[in-house]
């Protein structure tokens, strides 16, 4: 049975003051697949201690399942939230063997030597360690140890699994296919999920939810697409990828799509949209790097204002200089092939450089080419933002 | 293929991995360097090294172990092989001495992990007051020789003694301390320091996810601290197993507190059998190899308690262990209990020793006197042995510091066979009781045919230095591997790239990383050398006495406020010398230097 999770305005200040979490608050379904993103210090990994029972919280309240766990006077011990986790060094015991490594977390559920044994056996032979019960956590590789990590968080059945970058420790190859597992066996065992990690690459192939943490505080809460298409800071941008950005000045207030009219107009402007969501404003955008006007997307009303335009990967590609539809002119730093195609590294003249131009050809170091933005992966946000 | 490999510095096409040069790669590069390029050092230096490894460590191990069943070798007897001495040890008075230093070993050992684990954990794990001193007077109480706090009890004590001079008519405290226990409760302090290295370094790797881990998972406070215990125990076992070894080896108690105490110790008891006349150095030998077959015991056991078991616990992210909050009276008992530790390992015989030294010999009054320390300034034969093991110390750090580097260096390249062997060598020489070591150098040192080729250094200062820097070599190695071994050959390259030459790339790309590692180990072994006993009283010249021999003459002949005012001094210059070492490395050391050795001590 899977656990809903309540957040309300939790603080967490360390000894020497230093805020950890500053009013955090967040609500989550049951059976969720959440996941905290944010840099190093950003709260994250003591917001999942604070869900854990691990840490105290300051001020605020946590509830799980409807059950308040944290909170004024209440702080419920980690044994007796019913929820497991998998440590970002895996934490096994070194001197139990596997098997009395995952058998440990069903000692909350009263089951007999037996079926406990059972039911140790049939979660290692899933995760693919059956053959491995009686070995030692130092005789496992880094990827096996995982796996036992994770069937010790699994092998209870608990309403809630919380995960400390559980994938850290492994080289990229490995990371990607624990990741698929991790994913598959969560959401087949039917718990709700907190998953922190700082690769947001990560976050967004898990999550159900991703939250964004910045110096203690949740900036943004919200699914993937929209934390990706809509970022809610300049900064939640820049941690879930950029191409770049510009300096504009916000020349014109467009209206919103959901009004009449055409969406995008003049020369070199974007085809209509489907993605733009219905309460995105567009606005109009100038600036010495851009050699025409260009309409984007901003969060809120911009007009007159020196402004950002923060460019997606996905919000620029490559264009011929001849045909006059591009935005943008530089010259190629760097090419890398990348299996489908190139990214290249384009330097803007007087205006830094813009990193992951992907192209499906390739286009030579130190060519001169066109860039072209897309509206739906260019965003504006003031300057002072 | 050769000259490719040589010219680009590139991993040939066989390479194993990245950046990795093959085998061949790497004969080929080494046979085709220049002969011109390598070092004086590299071509006559290690041989050289080896072959005073073997003279002065390996010869004399060997020698105090094989006279025993081979006394014709030595010139010590008629028989090529026998067991008759190890037989005769294992009989009368010396299997009564060597069941007694099992026995008190094995005690000393537990008792040391009795006061030394709270004291690790309370300095490691809890918010103790002062707890950042707790590991500097671990090293105070390490650095003091044993027999310093034993002679100190002892002049408290005894017949005579200050508690008695104070008024104190306490004969039952004379009893208790004047005999096994006293000797037990001394060799079980001398273990505190080494449990509390031992647990510490076995907390340090047990973070806090471990118990985190256990508590999210359902396991309550007393559960968790079930769980978890057992991941100490290589750590309990590796303190047992080294108080037990230290307290069977020592000679300093067996000497003084023991033997005034009509205690017979193994140690003491191969002392007599080499110093009494006639000497018999094949009975020495069968109890150096039962000495050294003892502190085989307690590893076996650890190994045997350990088997097919893994404690491997640190990774790169282990999390630190959140310190408790104790309470205020949680506090005052810790500190309280500390606090008698400290009084009876360093304060009761601190007292008793510079007490002693302000009184007359004789009398049965507490008037203080200065007499003993105005004789010790004016007899030049007073004196002199400080001065002497002033020198000797000296000589020997400095000499040892250069050999322990040289040796860290060979066991740093653990790839090669020979770095594997002298890791052996050093080892066994580590656990090797200083007594049996000592007794060695006679064995090896004293036979009629060296004399006949004209090498005469039995008895000798020479021999006595010698002694000590091969005796203090392997811990010094020891000492010096952690930091050596952090060293990556491409420092010294890239200072050599860049235009330094041999010299100047070892000064500036080498140096400065080992600097604090050098000269803690200096200080070890200066402090050492300095108040070291059994090789001295083994090995002296005669009529030229060093310190520690000079003291214990004086307290034998009952000239116990000049012997004490003598140990009093004694420390008294090893602490200054501690302080002034010390000192100058702080103020002399670039900073550079002095960033790096703390970055990498804490």
């Amino acid at each position: 049975m899977a656990d809903s999770i309540s957040v309300d305005v939790v603080c967490k200040a360390f000894a020497g003051g230093s805020l950890a979490l500053d009013e955090v608050s967040l609500s989550v379904e049951p059976g969720t697949f959440v996941v905290l993103l944010g840099p190093s210090g950003s709260g994250k990994t003591t917001l999942l201690r604070c869900l854990a029972g691990i840490e105290h919280v300051t001020s605020g309240q946590i509830a799980i399942g409807g059950k308040t766990v944290a909170g004024g006077q209440v702080h419920v011990p980690p044994d007796r939230r019913n929820l497991s986790m998998v440590f970002q060094d895996y934490a096994l015991w070194p001197h139990l063997r596997v098997r009395e490594n995952v058998a440990f977390a069903l000692r909350r559920s009263k089951l007999t030597r037996t079926e406990a044994q059972a039911r140790t056996l049939a979660m290692l032979e899933r995760v693919g360690l059956g053959a491995l019960a009686d070995r030692y956590p130092n005789e496992l590789s880094g990827g096996e140890q995982q796996r036992v990590a994770l069937a010790r968080a699994l092998v209870a059945g608990t309403g809630l699994i919380l995960c400390d970058e559980p994938l850290s420790n492994l080289d990229a190859d490995l990371r990607e296919r624990m990741r698929v597992e991790i994913s598959s066996l969560v959401r087949e065992a039917g718990a709700t999920a907190v998953y922190i990690t700082h690769d947001q690459a990560e976050a967004f192939a898990l999550a159900d939810q991703i939250g964004v943490l910045q110096k203690g505080r949740l900036i943004q809460f919200g699914r993937p697409e929209e934390v990706y298409t809509r970022p809610a800071s300049p900064f939640v941008a820049r941690f879930t990828g950029l191409a770049g950005e510009l300096p504009v000045r916000v020349t014109g207030q467009a209206p919103g799509p959901g009004a009449s009219g055409p969406r995008a107009s003049g020369p070199g402007a974007s085809s209509p949209d489907a993605a733009l969501p219905d309460s995105a404003i567009e606005v109009d955008v100038a600036g010495p790097a851009l050699l025409r006007p260009f309409r984007a997307r901003a969060g809120h009303h911009l007009a007159g204002a020196d402004a950002l335009l923060l460019i997606r990967p996905t919000g620029v590609r490559l264009s011929g200089t001849h045909n006059g539809d591009h935005h943008l002119a530089g010259v190629v730093a760097d090419v890398a092939f990348r299996g489908r195609g190139y990214e290249h590294a384009i330097d803007i003249p007087g205006h830094g450089r813009l990193t992951g131009v992907f192209a499906a050809t390739r286009a030579e170091r130190g060519e001169t080419v066109g860039l072209r933005l897309e509206p739906a992966g260019c965003h504006v946000f003031s300057a002072t933002a | 293929m050769t000259i490719t490999t040589e010219d680009t510095g590139a991993p040939g096409p066989a390479a194993a991995g990245p950046g990795r040069p093959a085998p061949w790669g790497r004969i080929a590069a080494r046979a085709s360097r220049p002969l011109g390029r390598r070092s004086v050092g590299g071509l006559i230096g290690r041989p050289i090294f080896w072959i005073l490894l073997i003279l002065f460590i390996l010869v004399p191990c060997a020698s105090s172990l094989l006279l025993t069943i081979s006394p014709r070798l030595f010139d010590q007897g008629s028989q090529w092989f026998t067991l008759t001495y190890l037989r005769q040890a294992l009989t009368g008075a010396t299997a009564i001495a060597i069941t007694n230093s099992l026995w008190v070993s094995a005690s000393a050992a537990a008792l040391g992990l009795v006061i030394g684990f709270p004291i690790a954990w309370l300095a490691n794990r809890t918010t103790l007051p002062g707890r950042r001193f707790v590991a500097g007077s671990m090293w105070l109480v390490l650095l003091l020789p044993s027999w310093l706090p034993a002679l100190g009890w002892e002049r408290i004590v005894q017949a005579d003694g200050v508690m008695y001079r104070l008024g104190l008519d306490w004969p039952w405290m004379t009893h208790l301390i004047m005999g096994p226990f006293g000797v037990v409760l001394l060799l079980g302090l001398r273990s505190v320091p080494f449990t509390y290295l031992a647990i510490t370094a076995g907390l340090a790797g047990l973070g806090q996810e471990f118990e985190d881990a256990a508590r999210v998972h359902g396991a309550g406070r007393a559960a968790t601290l079930r769980l978890i215990w057992p991941m100490l125990a290589p750590a309990i076992w590796s303190a047992l197993a080294i108080g037990f070894a230290e307290s069977i080896s020592d000679f300093g108690v067996a000497a003084t507190l023991a033997y005034n105490s009509n205690f017979s110790l193994a140690t003491y008891q191969l002392y007599q059998a080499i110093n009494n006349f006639p000497p018999s150095f094949p009975a020495a030998s069968a109890i150096g190899v039962l000495l050294v077959a003892a502190v085989a015991i307690p590893l076996a056991l650890q190994a045997r308690a350990l088997r097919g078991r893994s404690y491997q616990m640190l990774s790169g992210r282990t999390r630190q262990a959140v310190r408790r909050e104790l309470t205020g009276r949680g506090k005052a008992a810790a500190l309280a209990g500390l606090g008698l530790f400290y009084v009876i390992a360093l304060g009761v015989p601190g007292f008793g020793a510079v007490s002693a030294s302000l009184l007359g010999d004789y009398g049965g009054s507490f008037s203080i006197t200065l007499v003993n320390y105005q004789a010790l300034f004016h007899q030049a034969d007073q004196f002199g042995p400080l001065e002497r093991s002033l020198a000797y110390g000296f000589v020997s750090a400095s000499v040892t510091v250069v050999g322990g580097f040289i040796a860290a260096w060979l066991l740093a390249q653990r790839r090669q066979k020979s770095s594997r062997v002298l890791d052996f060598m050093l080892l066994a020489a580590v656990a090797l009781p200083s007594v049996v070591f000592g007794a060695g150098y006679i064995f090896a040192f004293n036979l009629p045919v060296e004399s006949s080729l004209g090498i005469n250094l039995y008895q000798t200062a020479t021999l006595l230095v010698i002694a000590y820097i091969a005796s203090s070599l392997p811990t010094s190695a020891r000492v010096l591997v952690g930091a050596v071994s952090q060293l990556q050959p491409s420092l010294r390259d890239a200072a050599k790239t860049h235009g330094a030459g041999e010299l100047m790339a070892w000064a500036r790309g080498v140096l400065p990383l080992v600097s604090r590692p050098l000269t803690m180990a200096w200080l070890l072994t200066f402090c050492g050398v300095f108040l070291e006993l059994p090789l001295s009283q083994l090995l002296y010249a005669p009529s030229n006495p060093p310190a520690s021999v000079a003291i214990n003459d004086n307290l034998s002949t009952y000239h116990f406020g000049i012997g004490m005012a003598q140990s009093v001094l004694a420390v008294a210059i090893a602490l200054a010398a501690v302080g002034i070492v010390l000192g100058g490395y702080r103020l002399l050391a670039p900073a550079g230097w002095r960033r790096i050795g703390a970055a990498s001590r804490g």
